[in-house]
């Protein structure tokens, strides 16, 4: 019971002394404005991860980016084509994230695909490639791209905090953690004393029937 | 670092994690005597809280890891202990994948078990005066075998051992030393307080004289 208290006690100190946030995971956030892509690889919440392993491949297999993060743990590259891209970032030290940027979230003035291959072609069904790719009339791609941009620039502080609020650490989760290591005990306990009694058992009817 | 996310390792290495895991359990539970498992269950929970302490350490993050205490107080009941604690990690929080569990498990209670069976000899060898000094031994210990356990897996599964090791190895200096005080305090206060917690006497040397 001390041991208990004294687990309860570290729990609260541990959880009420660094605040809300405290999940342990490598984690990557990317977003792309116009034709570059910019990001940056964190730990959930320890701080940015410096001199990660980055790798940008598209759909397709191909490599566009390979570098590593910078002293912020940020990453920027600027793609050629409208495709989907997977990210991934390694530590190094067995911690690895990937983010995967989505053809829908790349301009439109970007051509598709220059061979298409059935894998691109199926990655963005919501815009006909043929006509996207034989309207760019001068002026008006301009004031939609810019468009495009200021709007992703508005909302990347709403999904970084969305990416993050993913992996906060909750109260009921840590609770409930030790709520399943509480109740497993006591399974375990109520399944071993149950296996220590039947022999017992056994033994005093067969002693019983000895006495007959 | 000590919790691998899945998609990281090779299969073979992963299949002798879980067995690795799976006999560890198996010979753990069948020591473990009944009145002991509330025992373990408190410091699976311990194990389990431990891992949201964590603070940066250069370009990477760290956490607390404490499977010397777990080795030490628990012995071979560390595995079912740290088992336990690493599927609600896995479950709950995402920290390390689930394929990748038995590995994660071999990491952290191979060490834990060798910390605790070198603390029983020194505790009968050397009696009550080297314990506290050998708990904080195997405190760095274990993370220390740990850490090094972590880069020979990612070596075999394709990495180069030395800079993964030098990596995690300094990132986990400072939890070393605050696990080695942690340790040494926890334990001598159970030594002062109830030192027969700390005596395992395998089941079967238990049952034997009620039969």
């Amino acid at each position: 019971m001390k041991m208990l208290a004294f687990t309860l006690a570290f729990a609260v100190a541990v959880l009420g002394s660094s605040g809300d946030a405290l999940a342990h995971k490598m984690k990557l956030f990317a977003t792309a404005e116009g034709a570059v892509v910019s990001g940056y690889v964190y730990f959930s919440p320890g701080g940015r991860a410096q001199d990660a392993q980055i790798a940008a491949t598209a759909a397709d297999g191909a490599t566009v980016f390979s570098g590593r993060t910078d002293a912020q743990g940020g990453f920027r590259f600027e793609v050629q084509r409208r495709a989907d891209y997977r990210i991934a970032a390694d530590g190094g030290d067995g911690h690895e994230a990937h983010f995967t940027i989505t053809a829908a979230e790349l301009p439109q003035s970007l051509p598709a695909e220059p061979a298409p291959t059935p894998t691109t072609t199926a990655a963005p069904p919501s815009s006909p490639p043929p006509t996207a790719a034989v309207a760019p009339a001068p002026p008006l791609p301009d004031l939609a791209a810019l468009v495009e941009q200021s709007v992703a620039r508005q909302i990347r502080p709403l999904r970084e905090q969305l990416d993050s609020y993913q992996e906060t650490l909750r109260w009921h989760d840590v609770l409930g953690g030790l709520g399943y290591i509480i109740g497993l005990g006591g399974l375990a306990y109520g399944f071993a004393s149950r296996a220590n009694g039947r022999p017992r058992r056994r033994l005093a009817a067969s002693e019983k029937e000895a006495a007959r | 670092m000590a919790h691998i996310p899945d998609g990281v390792l090779s299969l073979p290495v992963l299949a002798v994690g879980a067995a690795v895991a799976v006999a560890g359990c198996a010979y753990g539970l069948r020591r473990l005597d009944a009145e002991r498992i509330p025992q373990v269950a408190v410091l699976s929970a311990v194990f389990f809280v431990a891992s949201l302490v964590h603070f940066p350490v250069g370009p990477s993050s760290v956490h607390l890891i404490l499977n010397g205490l777990v080795g030490v107080a628990l012995g071979w009941a560390a595995f079912p202990a740290i088992l336990i604690a690493l599927l609600l990690q896995a479950v709950m929080f995402g920290f390390g994948g689930l394929v990748v569990l038995g590995v994660n498990v071999m990491n952290m209670a191979v060490p834990a078990v060798i910390c605790g069976l070198a603390f029983d000899i020194v505790r009968q060898r050397g009696g009550e005066r080297w314990a506290v000094p050998a708990a904080g031994i195997a405190g760095v210990l274990g993370v220390l075998l740990t850490a090094l356990s972590v880069a020979l897996v990612l070596a075999l599964s394709g990495r180069e051992f030395l800079p993964a090791a030098k990596l995690v190895l300094v990132a986990h200096l400072p939890v070393m030393i605050i696990e080695g005080f942690f340790t040494a305090a926890a334990i001598g206060l159970v030594i002062r307080v109830k030192p027969d917690v700390l005596d395992r006497t395998p089941a079967f040397s238990i049952e034997e004289p009620a039969r």
